[in-house]
C-alpha cells in the first residue's frame, strides 16, 4: 500500500515539472492505467449474468477459485483419508493428520475445553478453507476468493452463528444473554455494560471479517504495485525500467514467501479466534 | 502547494498509511520485546506464550489493516 502512494506521486512528478499539456495528459492516462491494472487485479470480475430472486449469482473470478479451493480440500482430505484403509497412514494422509491433530489439540481442546471435540468439524472446515484459499490465490493465472469482502463475510456469519449456538445449546436462550453479564455486577453499571457486550458480540466477527479480507487483499496489492514499478520506472526512462527489473523481482518473490506464511497465520488466526469465542460462550465467568 | 483535492487525498493517504505502520509497528515491537523477554526468562512456557503473542498480533494487525483500508480508498476514490 505504501509503494502504491509512492507510486502515485512519482506519476505525477513529470506532469508536474515539465508542464506541458501533452505530458500531462500523458501521465494521467498512464496512472489510470496503473490503477486500473492494480484494480483489476484484486477486483472480482463476472463473467456471465445469472439472476436467482433478483440477486446476480452468475459465475465470477472469486465465485469460481472459491468453488476451486472448496474442491481441492475436498478432494485431499479424501485422498488422506484413503490411506487409513491400510491402518497406519503414509503420505498425504500422515500430513493432514498433523494439521488435523494441531487443530484438534492445540486450538479446539485448549480454548473451548471438553467439549471441543463438536466443534473440531467446523474449525477445520475454516482452517483448511482459508489456507488453501489463500495458496491458490499465490498461483499464476489465479485469484484469492478470501480476498473478497463477501467470502469473509460468509464466513464470519458461520463463526457468528457457532458462537451463538455454543452459548445457547448449553443455557437456553435466556441464560444465554443473561452470562454476557459477569455475576456480581453493580446495578448502575448494567446501561454502560448491555450496549458494550451487545457491541462486542457482533465486533468480533466484523473484525474477523475485515482482517482475513485486509491481509489476502494488501499481499497482492503490494506484489502488483512492486512489479508495477517496472512500466512506471521505464515510462521515465527505458534504463531506469530495466534496472528496476531484478529489484522488483526480488521484492516480489520476497512478499510471495511472506504470503505463504501469511496463509498459514491466517488460517491459524480465524480458526483461533473462532474457538476462543466459542470457549467464552461455552464457559462464561462464573 | 497543490491545492487540488486529488492531491490532497494523496498526501493524506501517504501520511495516513505511514502513521499506520508507525503505530502498527510499534505494537507489535513492544509485544514481541516481551514475548521475547518471557520466553528467555522461561523457556519451558514458549510455546503457551507463541501462541498468546499470534492472537494480541492479530488483533493488532486487524485494526491496522483496517485503517490501511481507509487510506486506500482515499487514495482510489
Amino acid at each position: 500500500m505504501i509503494p502504491w502512494a509512492l507510486l502515485a506521486q512519482v506519476v505525477h512528478e513529470p506532469a508536474a515539472h515539465e508542464g506541458a499539456e501533452k505530458a500531462a495528459e500523458g501521465a494521467a492516462e498512464h496512472h489510470e492505467g496503473i490503477a486500473e491494472i492494480l484494480m483489476h487485479h484484486v477486483v472480482d470480475h463476472r463473467y456471465s449474468d445469472l439472476y436467482l430472486f433478483g440477486v446476480n449469482v452468475g459465475p465470477s473470478k472469486h465465485l469460481l477459485w472459491f468453488g476451486i479451493a472448496a474442491a481441492v480440500v475436498l478432494l485431499f482430505v479424501r485422498l488422506g483419508m484413503r490411506s487409513y484403509r491400510k491402518g497406519v497412514p503414509h503420505g498425504l494422509g500422515a500430513a493432514l493428520e498433523t494439521l488435523v491433530l494441531y487443530v484438534r489439540d492445540e486450538i479446539a481442546e485448549k480454548n473451548i475445553g471438553h467439549d471441543g471435540h463438536k466443534y473440531v468439524p467446523l474449525l477445520l472446515s475454516f482452517f483448511f478453507f482459508i489456507l488453501v484459499a489463500a495458496l491458490l490465490g499465490l498461483t499464476p493465472f489465479s485469484s484469492t476468493a478470501t480476498g473478497n469482502l463477501s467470502v469473509t463475510l460468509g464466513l464470519a456469519f458461520v463463526s457468528f452463528l457457532a458462537m451463538q449456538w455454543a452459548g445457547i445449546s448449553k443455557y437456553g436462550v435466556v441464560h444465554h444473554f443473561q452470562n454476557m453479564i459477569p455475576p456480581g455486577l453493580p446495578l448502575w453499571l448494567l446501561p454502560i455494560m448491555i450496549p458494550v457486550e451487545l457491541l462486542a458480540m457482533f465486533t468480533r466477527p466484523f473484525a474477523l471479517m475485515i482482517r482475513l479480507f485486509a491481509n489476502m487483499l494488501a499481499g497482492h496489492m503490494v506484489i502488483a504495485s512492486l512489479l508495477l514499478l517496472i512500466p512506471l520506472m521505464a515510462s521515465i526512462n527505458l534504463a531506469f525500467g530495466v534496472g528496476m527489473v531484478p529489484i522488483s523481482l526480488v521484492l516480489a518473490l520476497f512478499i510471495m514467501m511472506l504470503e505463504i506464511l501469511v496463509a498459514f497465520i491466517q488460517a491459524y488466526i480465524f480458526t483461533l479466534l473462532t474457538s476462543i469465542f466459542i470457549g467464552m460462550n461455552a464457559h462464561p465467568a462464573h | 502547494m497543490p491545492t487540488d483535492p486529488k492531491a490532497l487525498a494523496y498526501l493524506a493517504a501517504g501520511i495516513g498509511a505511514g502513521m499506520t505502520i508507525i503505530g502498527g509497528g510499534y505494537g507489535i515491537g513492544r509485544l514481541a520485546a516481551a514475548a521475547m523477554d518471557g520466553i528467555a526468562r522461561q523457556p519451558n512456557a514458549a510455546g503457551d506464550i507463541r501462541g498468546a503473542m499470534i492472537v494480541a498480533a492479530g488483533l493488532i494487525e486487524g485494526v491496522t489493516f483496517f485503517s490501511l483500508i481507509v487510506t486506500i480508498l482515499l487514495a482510489i476514490k
